[in-house]
């Protein structure tokens, strides 16, 4: 029943994500097409690519907003009380609150990726399924990192708007920190 | 005599940065008993009973719950699964409904009760299919006392049961705290209200600033607790009242009220010497016993 407890508090967020993402990846890919240069119309290659790059802000977005919970959080509301008296631990209350952040984070990388295929298919244009797979495993793999620095801020910072705001600001400084590296790499200074 | 008592602590203390919670608490409550556990706001209370739980760790200091260590962690979860815990401000999770509420925490144990879960879902008529953050204190109050009821644990351990409960509700609940204790459970609960613990309590501990002041059984309270008012000619020196089992004193131009928790007898004797012109002696209930105590640090 804690992974119950874990889907009740985190689905209207994971719900709402997923509704974003989906809709937002199949729109993009639909509407893009027309937009496409002509030496494009064979594969979706830059357009799949592009498409990721938008995934990927909202992704870690999304998945920041899983990590966030637990019983730090659970003070500032009142409620750490009724779940420390409940005969569990606190490793598996951590470890089933993760497991479930994961799945929904791996659903939240799989569904609209899933989305655009379709799109794609019923648009009778072809895609590379290894690309869109490289994709996802590239999206779970890299941004679990910022997923777990969420599930690690929220364990650490009180409040319940402060963890959150403390969390995208981290990941805010870490994409521009990120962006000033890769301006720099590609302009050969390293 | 470990057997005998449900909850044991020894030199239990509890720091908030600089801030002494809990000053070297040793405790006892006995089993099969109903135990009250008495203190102004910011005594110690909820605390200590955090730390029974192991909700807080204590800074230093022992105790034992059933017998199972309270500070480790894996005796403390096997304590929680016997023991039900209603907390102070009924904490529930509000995005679920009291259905859901009762499945969830019905998952975790093995002592739990359907037939006692469906008639305390009709007396206190709640709502099942309504989410609990739109639910009113008391009916929050009469879930958080459901979820408990309904189990058979060893051991209850309830903070402000009675917060929010209408009259007709607080006296079900006092009744039910009788019965639950008459089958064998050991009770200990907080409160402030002091007439409800009068009636149900076996056993009474009061705690102010983090340390035990009374501990004694409601009998031993009613037998030796005496408020002696004495009127005096020309009044003695406060000095000569002072002595063993004496708590308290107050004096107003020739009266004298003394306090006594036991030894009335020896104050009456040495108001005699002093040829008191009046002397009334009169038992104290707990509620006066509890504010002289408490006042009287």
């Amino acid at each position: 029943m804690l992974w119950y407890k874990a889907w009740l508090e985190t689905r209207s967020r994971f719900l709402a994500s997923l509704a974003t993402l989906t809709l937002f990846s199949a729109i993009f890919v639909h509407h893009a097409q027309g937009l496409l240069r002509p030496e494009w119309k064979s594969d979706f290659n830059r357009l799949l690519f592009i498409n990721q790059q938008f995934l990927v802000i909202m992704w870690v977005l999304a998945v920041v907003l899983l990590g966030m919970g637990g019983l730090i959080p659970e003070k500032s509301v009142g409620t750490s009380s009724f779940t420390l008296a409940l005969p569990v631990s606190r490793a598996r209350l951590l470890g089933v609150r993760v497991g479930m952040g994961v799945l929904e984070a791996i659903v939240l990388a799989v569904v609209p990726w899933l989305a655009v295929f379709l799109v794609v298919s019923l648009a009778r244009n072809r895609i590379s399924i290894i690309q869109v797979v490289s994709y996802i495993l590239l999206l779970v793999g890299g941004g679990t990192v910022y997923f777990a620095m969420a599930v690690l801020i929220s364990s650490l910072v009180a409040g319940e708007y402060a963890a959150p705001a403390v969390a995208y600001g981290i990941v805010l400084l870490t994409a521009m920190l990120f962006d000033a590296w890769l301006v720099r790499l590609t302009c050969g200074d390293w | 005599m470990t057997n005998d008592n449900v909850i044991v602590t020894q030199a239990l203390r509890k720091f908030y940065g600089t801030m002494e919670a809990v000053r070297g608490l040793h405790l006892t409550v006995g089993r099969n008993r109903i135990t009250a556990f008495l203190g102004r706001n910011g005594a110690g209370k909820s605390t200590t009973i955090k730390m029974l739980l192991g909700m807080e760790r204590p800074s230093a200091g022992t105790g034992t719950v059933l017998g199972k260590q309270i500070t480790d962690p894996e005796e403390n979860r096997e304590l929680r699964r016997r023991v039900a815990y209603v907390a102070e401000d009924k904490p529930l999770y509000g995005y679920m409904t009291v259905e859901q509420t009762i499945r969830f925490v019905r998952s975790f144990y093995c002592d739990w009760r359907a037939d006692i879960e469906k008639r305390l879902l009709q007396d206190y008529e709640l709502p099942l299919h309504r989410k609990v953050n739109t639910l009113s204190k008391g009916m929050r109050t009469k879930l958080s006392l459901l979820l408990a009821f309904a189990r058979c644990p060893e051991l209850m351990i309830v903070d402000e049961p009675s917060e929010g409960l209408d009259p007709v509700a607080i006296e079900h609940l006092l009744q039910a705290l009788v019965a639950r204790s008459a089958e064998g459970v050991s009770v200990f609960f907080s409160s402030h209200q002091i007439a409800e613990v009068e009636r149900v309590a076996d056993q009474v501990c009061i705690l102010e600033k983090g340390r035990l002041l009374v501990d004694a059984s409601m009998d031993e309270l009613r037998q030796f607790y005496r408020r002696i008012d004495l009127v005096f000619s020309s009044l003695p020196p406060e000095c000569e009242f002072q002595i063993s089992g004496v708590e308290r004193i107050q004096t107003s131009v020739r009266q004298m009220c003394v306090f006594a928790s036991s030894n009335a007898d020896a104050v009456i004797q040495r108001a005699h010497e002093w040829n008191a012109v009046s002397v009334e002696v009169a038992p104290v209930g707990l509620r006066e016993i509890f504010l002289k105590t408490v006042e009287g640090n």
